[in-house]
């Protein structure tokens, strides 16, 4: 293990234990661990606010979900680097509304067992395992939604989910092809695309059932506090990490890049302008909800965390705000409130098309936002709510229809430029 | 061997991608297999200065194996040649990569194969001995 995957180390380790300890100290242990038993058995279909059934418990579950990703990546033997960090923050990100240890599990033994299957390694899909938690909903929704007797419902619920991540492998690399590494979800595309059978299936059977939104409207202190913690513990390993002005000099290096998949910045050279892009995303979309006066729920903060999560895998400054700016225009066109939930969600998340911007320029990554917000509107409903990574799905639309007509621009330019 | 087959053509596919890129007027790929592995090699007749040789050979070569890439991003390898080719794909997926120019131009081996396929055992290499 070289020093800068120590380093990773160290610091999810330490930001996992936090919320731990943050939760147990606020709710006290009891409780803690009675909320995140409650939690367990929520439907976790979008959009679920953890928060609602208590602030300490959340921070727990979160943290045990982390700890999970975190033990797994160790033990798959991969590198705890950018696409590895990206998956353990998402992953504690969604824990604030929707993944659980419960439904999480059985996904991971089925992609556990694919690669079995396939003679493969089990780090080889690692990454398949911990994004596939994003259809973990499917799990609790058979659990606990249906009608059956428990002693039916879970036993079958598992089974789903062990045969759903027993398929996602062979999905995920098809999907990928798509839409060609430009929409950094790429299993909240995978899933959503899944989703559309499992919910197509469930409409015939007369049993899919769609929740209204559940949302914390206030704002707890220990909310507002999650994200400029875990920011600033990034942005002060960068500096321990390297001088301050390698730091920035790195930072600068990485805007450069275009973040198409897979791009692991942790394999530049720039250790510590990476870590600072992970800080300075996080912070600079924190003030942008304060700005405009969102309160700090469980799924905003998911949001942000997740912006963070992609910092070292793909997401920079750069190629992030004009996506960003497409989706207020829409808002603003559309004449939709930048401060409904849904508007601040499709915001955070739509980062998820970075590397068009990246690639294409910031014009065509505004077009890229404008139709995002449009499409991720309609696709939860599609999906049954089923998959947690939405906007994933969306963007995964959204980037095939523009790549595949940047593409052929791109082809006629060539062929026009040598008549 | 349909797995094989589609592993080796995406990693032709990227790399004559990459290749093409910098518009030569020849380009000579070969394949030789054998039971635990296989040699690719690729000629074309535009020399790289040693900077690019460099940058050619830390892709092909990476430092850390990198199995969560390979085998699911790694997928991508040949799959569009509209936009640059990537040699990092092609890195997590081989044992090993040579680079080198030859007289006329670049001359790139690739080496892949199991666990037990070792390059210098390769009966090419014996042949050419």
């Amino acid at each position: 293990m070289d020093k800068k995957e120590k380093t990773l180390y160290i610091v999810i380790t330490l930001l996992v234990v936090s919320l731990a300890i943050f939760g147990v100290w606020i709710e006290g242990p009891t409780n803690a661990f009675r909320q995140v038993l409650m939690l367990q058995g929520q439907s976790a279909q979008l959009i679920n606010d953890f928060t609602v059934y208590g602030t300490g418990g959340t921070f727990v579950n979160a943290a045990s979900v982390g700890a999970l990703a975190l033990i797994l990546v160790y033990f798959a033997s991969v590198n705890l680097s950018g696409p590895t960090l990206a998956t353990i923050l998402t992953m504690i990100g969604f824990s604030f509304f929707g993944t659980t240890p419960l439904n999480s599990i059985p996904i991971i033994v089925g992609v556990y067992l694919a690669s079995r299957y396939s003679n493969q390694s089990f780090g080889s899909f690692s990454i398949i395992a911990l994004f596939g938690t994003a259809i973990g909903p499917v799990v609790t929704f058979i659990i606990f939604t249906t009608d059956m007797p428990l002693m039916f419902s879970f036993p079958l619920g598992l089974a789903a989910g062990v045969l759903i991540g027993f398929i996602l492998p062979a999905l995920a690399s098809s999907m990928l092809q798509l839409h060609q590494g430009y929409n950094l979800y790429n299993m909240g595309f995978t899933c959503g695309f899944l989703g559309l059978f499992i919910a197509g299936i469930l409409r015939a059977l007369g049993i899919i059932y769609i929740p209204e939104s559940n949302w914390n409207e206030g704002s707890s202190l220990s909310l507002m506090l999650v994200i400029p913690f875990f920011s600033l513990v990034f942005i002060i390993t960068a500096l321990l990490t390297e001088k301050w002005q390698n730091c920035f000099y790195g930072l600068k290096e990485i805007q450069k890049m275009t973040g198409r998949l897979p791009s692991d910045f942790f394999d530049s050279p720039y250790i510590g302008g990476t870590l600072l892009n992970v800080g300075l995303l996080g912070l600079l979309y924190y003030l942008y909800v304060l700005a405009i006066g969102v309160s700090l729920s469980g799924p905003v903060v998911g949001g942000l965390l997740t912006i963070m999560a992609f910092g070292g895998f793909g997401k920079t400054l750069k190629n992030t705000y004009p996506i960003v700016l497409g989706v207020i225009l829409a808002s603003l066109l559309f004449k939709k409130e930048l401060t409904e939930g849904g508007a601040v969600l499709a915001l955070l998340f739509s980062t998820t098309l970075a590397p068009l911007a990246g690639q294409f320029g910031p014009v065509i990554g505004i077009v890229a936002g404008v139709l995002h917000l449009v499409m991720v509107e309609i696709t939860a409903h599609w999906q049954g709510a089923l998959n947690l990574y939405n906007n994933g799905f969306a963007g995964g639309l959204t980037a095939i229809l523009v790549v595949a007509i940047m593409q052929w621009f791109s082809t006629y330019q060539k062929r026009r430029s040598r008549l | 061997m349909k797995r094989k087959k589609e592993f080796i053509g995406r990693l032709i596919g990227e790399m004559t991608n990459y290749l093409l890129e910098s518009d030569p007027l020849m380009l000579v790929v070969s394949l030789h297999h054998e039971q635990d592995g296989a040699h690719i090699s690729f000629f074309d007749d535009r020399i790289r200065t040693d900077k690019e040789l460099k940058k050619i050979n830390d892709a092909l070569n990476p430092k850390n194996s990198r199995p969560e890439l390979a085998g699911y991003y790694g997928s991508m390898a040949g799959n569009s040649m509209s936009w640059s080719g990537r040699l990092d794909l092609i890195g997590w997926q081989i044992k090993g990569a040579s680079v080198k120019n030859s007289s006329t131009g670049i001359h790139i081996d690739l080496w892949l194969g199991s666990d037990e396929f070792m390059p210098e055992q390769f009966t090419i290499n014996q042949n050419k001995k």
